[in-house]
């Protein structure tokens, strides 16, 4: 086989890993949150159970809706695996899709599957949902500013945004992780992890009154397929940025460095291991924190991008 | 002069940048517990930082003013602060503040800036001595912010944080040029901080027994007519 | 005679007092007292000793006392023994006048603190090390914020307040400068103590050495009341106790002006450094503009007093700049006579505060017809620290305005002069207005005349001799001492 070839291949195999792990990653972290409540909690299966449940079911779509309401679940599942086609998840080396995009892009697909979902969402008429997506809108315009300047300090660091590059700049020794800058961008983006999920303390993802929910009311129309796709989706979605999060920013290494197959499958289980961690320490962030009042998220947001300010300026000026 | 290995300077800015974001913590959280455990965290950091100077250095006194550091600002004063304000501090969800959040943040922006220009025309002059120009730098922001802190709040509690952490500040950037203080100047220095921090707990703890909550916003009867 | 531990001395009296006036409630008030006197004779004969045989050190280098220190400790002393006493009967009558069934003085939180706050007072002077200088001046805060509080009221707590956060503010400000100074004198292989910064300052790089001033002059600036730091100043003196305003006022604000007066020649001598009188002569124009004005609007006799020090405060940083420090009965014959001068215009205001039962100048007149003895010691006071002739004062403000004159520097001296002028304009009216004119009848039936304590009586009386003297004769040995602490100052740009 030749090494193009190769390369496409572990490229689908990317998504394949994401597809396949994306709802333990959530099972697990829901699992953690729980123990850490004190509560007995439900399985770490639990989502896949949700999803198969839910592809069994019945469709039901507002007539008055039109073909964006159907269109947004599917845009929600896709989008997140394109980026995946983009970032090292497994390989240190480049893949096929490597050079389609930067981390400007990743930025780009997300807002697409962002902008369908609000739209979507607003598409019924459902009072609860046009809020949640105005807010979810309001989030998003304030993190706006952070992500830029994350890209900034990234890419004045590394000389690149391809984020095979950045990890490859990371990872290269000691002195160039331990950076001021770089523990800097590492927790503007933790920051950003957190609003553009919906996590506390900006929003709480198991809360279960609409009035005071940000993301998550822009989901509850659909039903059947949409809505498994819609959960699945956002599974995908919060493991792609958890691994752009591990993979690129905070720790480079543990990356299969040839195309074999064994090198591979390690790669599968300690990239696995640094979800964990991941998701361990969100966890605890999550449960120790208390959901901020809505406007009160601009603080938290103002802060992350001061953050990121001085990650640039400590760069631009030369201290370290 | 002294030949540092680039790895230790980068472990040193690592560690200063983590004192930034703490004392960005102690400025900007909400709550008067959360101030506090963003200020042990910093000391933390300040230990850390003086633990990474005094082997990069080879220098024992600053081991003592790490011990000194760790014992007086991570473990007593804490103490003495949760003593001072008994369950308020449990109790109240939210410090008041002069200005909002964000426009505080943008103007810590600002004092940072200053701080570096005010320390940019000195580090030339301190080019053979290691860590000044990651150090001395940090210190004087923190300075700042610390200074900022005291007029922003309107909280005994975090106005007393804000002194806490221009004190870290002037340690932090000191420890880089300065590690020859006399064992004297060094134990006053211990013993000066608990006693800075008790009484000053004590008198938050008249100010709650006299008007009964921590905040001194409420006292503003002084002032000329 | 052996005086190696003459200045470890002063420094352990006041200490017994206070472990001693912690130990027995009852006779609290006379240690303190008793080791007051004793420290001002010791502190006497320091200053005899610095005038004879040059400066004292003594403890292996710990302790140094020069001239400067010398001149500086006379006040200090002094004021401690005089507030001491004058404290006794002041703080019985404000307690019986609050609390008219209070059964015995609550001398119990004031006297310990009082000793130990004097004692890191009288260390400023002593101690040789730069850094130990920072503790004892961060130290004077925190020994005086219960002493600011002692009346235990909301306004009094919130004076206290303002005080510790302000000047805790400045301390911290100022201790980044002490420890760049640390580097700079340790760079040029000197010991961190006034003469080492003195040798090493013309090597010490220009930028570190400004760097270090500038967080200087905001910081202590803070402690002395420079404007716009001064807001803390007039609060925590219209709610301390008189006895407390005296050592705060007259002396304790000048620990921090006495180490901005200190490092001035190591500026000048520094070769980078163009012009270090310019900031002396702008801050301390802004401070005495500022209070000058605040003088003529003030409603409080004894927030008066504290903006006249903030005045005074920045008449002796401006004289600095100016170049009188080199006169003899310049700058710190200013800084010398307003220790003295400052703390008898507070036992007066404290008594009047008694007599009247309030502090507001528009309710109190005809404070001489109540008792003619705090009457005319208000209005001397008043006038002798306004400047007027033959007090001490006027000595030093007519010198140091010749100095600027007759050096060229119209622009300022000119401001200065129009300053001084304003400000005792509005002092002498507002004690005219206080001290003549006929009682409210209303006022005199509601409140029934307070027996004016006799200690405090005492006390003002005390404190009256050195205010007359030093304005018509100084003890030669005094002036030798003065001519030395001035060469102390003298340096050639």
């Amino acid at each position: 086989m030749s090494a193009l070839w190769t390369h496409l291949v572990l490229n689908l195999c990317q998504v394949g890993f994401i597809l396949l792990f994306a709802p333990l990653v959530e099972g697990v972290l829901h699992r953690l949150e729980e123990i850490i409540q004190g509560k007995s909690g439900v399985s770490i299966w639990q989502t896949y159970r949700d999803i198969w449940k839910l592809f069994a079911k019945d469709e039901v779509v507002s007539e008055q809706s039109t073909w964006v309401f159907r269109f947004a679940p599917i845009v929600a599942f896709v989008m997140p695996l394109f980026v995946v086609l983009l970032i090292p998840a497994l390989t240190a080396y480049p893949l096929f899709f490597a050079f389609m995009g930067d981390m400007v892009a990743v930025g780009f697909l997300m807002a697409i599957s962002g902008f369908f979902v609000a739209l979507g969402g607003m598409d019924t008429g459902n009072l609860y949902a046009a809020v949640g997506a105005s807010r979810t809108h309001m989030v998003g315009f304030l993190a706006e500013p952070v992500f830029i300047m994350v890209f900034f300090s990234v890419s004045y660091v590394a000389n690149s945004t391809i984020p095979y590059f950045v990890n490859a700049t990371w990872g290269a020794s000691w002195t160039s992780m331990l950076q001021p800058a770089h523990f800097m961008v590492i927790l503007a983006f933790f920051l950003l992890i957190l609003a553009d999920e919906g996590r506390i303390p900006v929003d709480s993802p198991a809360g279960k009154v609409e009035i005071a929910m940000i993301g998550h009311s822009k989901g509850l129309e659909y039903s059947g397929t949409s809505a498994a796709l819609m959960k699945w989706g956002g599974a995908n979605k919060l493991m792609v940025l958890a691994l752009v999060f591990v993979n690129v920013l905070v720790t480079p290494w543990g990356l299969a460095q040839s195309t074999q197959w064994t090198a591979v499958i390690a790669a599968v289980g300690l990239v696995l291991l640094k979800l964990l961690a991941f998701v361990i320490i969100l966890a605890l962030v999550e449960t120790t924190l208390a959901k901020l009042r809505l406007f009160r998220i601009s603080e938290f947001l103002a802060v992350a991008f001061i953050i990121c300010l001085f990650a640039v300026s400590i760069r631009l000026t030369g201290i370290a | 002069m002294i030949t540092v290995s680039p790895i230790m300077l980068s472990i040193a800015g690592s560690v200063a940048a983590l004192f930034v974001v703490f004392g960005l913590g102690v400025m900007v959280s909400r709550q008067m517990l959360a101030s506090l455990r963003f200020f042990m965290g910093q000391s933390v950091a300040l230990t850390l930082s003086a633990l990474v100077l005094a082997d990069a250095l080879h220098t024992v006194n600053l081991l003592w003013v790490a011990l000194i550091t760790f014992v007086t600002k991570v473990i007593a004063v804490p103490l003495v602060l949760r003593w001072a304000a008994g369950e308020e501090i449990y109790g109240r969800r939210e410090v008041d503040q002069a200005l909002e959040i964000p426009a505080s943040v943008l103007v810590a922006a600002v004092f940072a800036l200053v701080g570096w220009f005010a320390v940019a025309p000195v580090l030339p002059t301190l080019h053979d001595v290691p860590f000044a120009a990651i150090n001395l730098p940090t210190g004087l922001i923190m300075v700042l912010w610390g200074a900022f802190t005291v007029a922003l709040r309107r909280e005994s509690v975090a106005q007393m944080m804000g002194l806490l952490i221009m004190e870290n500040g002037a340690f932090f950037g000191s420890i880089a040029i300065v590690h020859n203080l006399t064992v004297i100047a060094e134990i006053a220095a211990a013993v000066d901080v608990p006693i800075v921090a008790l009484v000053i707990g004590l008198l938050i703890r008249s100010i709650r027994r006299v008007t009964g909550s921590t905040r001194v916003g409420t006292l503003d009867k002084l002032h000329e007519h | 005679m052996n005086t190696e531990w003459l200045p470890a001395l002063i420094l352990l009296v006041p200490l017994c007092g206070a472990l001693l006036a912690l130990a027995n409630r009852r006779s609290a008030p006379y240690f303190s007292v008793l080791a007051a006197f004793i420290t001002l004779l010791l502190a006497i004969s320091a200053a005899w000793q610095v005038e004879a045989h040059g400066p004292l050190s003594g403890s292996d280098g710990l302790f140094y006392l020069d001239a400067l220190g010398a001149l500086y400790l006379l006040p200090v002393s002094f004021v401690y023994f005089t507030a001491s006493l004058y404290a006794i009967g002041y703080l019985w009558a404000r307690q019986q006048e609050q609390d008219k069934d209070a059964a015995e003085p609550r001398y119990r939180q004031y006297f310990p603190l009082m000793n130990v706050f004097a004692l890191v007072i009288l260390a400023v002077p002593l101690v040789a090390n730069l850094a130990l200088m920072w503790i004892a001046i961060e130290l004077t805060t925190v020994f005086s914020a219960f002493l600011v509080a002692y009346e235990d009221r909301a306004e009094a707590l919130e004076a206290a307040w303002k005080y510790v956060a302000l000047t805790s503010m400045g301390a911290m400000i100022a201790l980044l400068g002490v420890l760049m100074l640390y580097y700079g004198t340790h760079a040029a292989g000197q010991a961190p103590t006034w003469d080492g910064l003195m040798t090493a300052a013309p090597h010490m790089s220009a930028p570190l050495l400004l760097l270090a001033f500038v967080l200087w002059l905001i910081g202590f600036g803070a402690k002395t009341g420079l404007v716009p730091m001064h807001t803390w100043l007039p609060d925590a003196h219209s709610q301390a106790p008189a006895s407390v305003c005296a050592v705060l006022s007259g002396v304790e604000t000048s620990a921090a002006l006495y180490m901005l007066l200190r490092i001035y020649p190591a500026l000048v001598v520094n070769p980078g450094i163009h012009d270090p009188a310019a900031w002396y002569i702008t801050a301390g124009l802004i401070t005495v503009g500022s209070a000058a004005f605040m003088l003529i609007q003030v409603h409080d006799f004894k927030r008066m007093f504290a903006y006249s020090t903030i005045e005074h405060m920045g008449i002796i940083l401006t004289a600095c700049g100016i170049g009188a420090a080199v006169h003899e009965q310049g700058t710190i014959y200013q800084l010398f006579a307003h220790g003295f001068t400052k703390s008898f215009c507070f036992f007066a205001a404290g008594l009047a505060g008694i007599i009247f039962g309030t502090q507001e100048i528009v309710k109190v007149r005809g404070l001489i017809s109540r008792s003619p003895a705090v009457g005319w010691a208000l209005i001397l006071g008043t006038l002798a620290i306004a400047g007027a002739p033959p007090f001490a004062l006027f000595l030093s403000e007519f010198e140091i305005l010749d100095t600027g004159y007759s050096s060229g520097q119209y622009l300022s001296t000119g401001l200065l002069t129009a300053f001084i002028v304003i400000a005792f304009i509005a002092l002498t009216y507002q004690a005219t207005r206080i001290a003549f004119g006929t009682p409210d009848p209303a006022q005199e039936h509601t409140s029934p005349a307070m027996k004016i304590p006799r200690s405090s009586l005492a006390a003002m009386v005390i404190a009256f001799v050195p205010v007359l003297i030093f304005g018509f004769y100084l003890p030669p040995p005094l002036v030798h001492l003065v001519h030395e602490a001035a060469q102390l100052l003298e340096v050639q740009g």
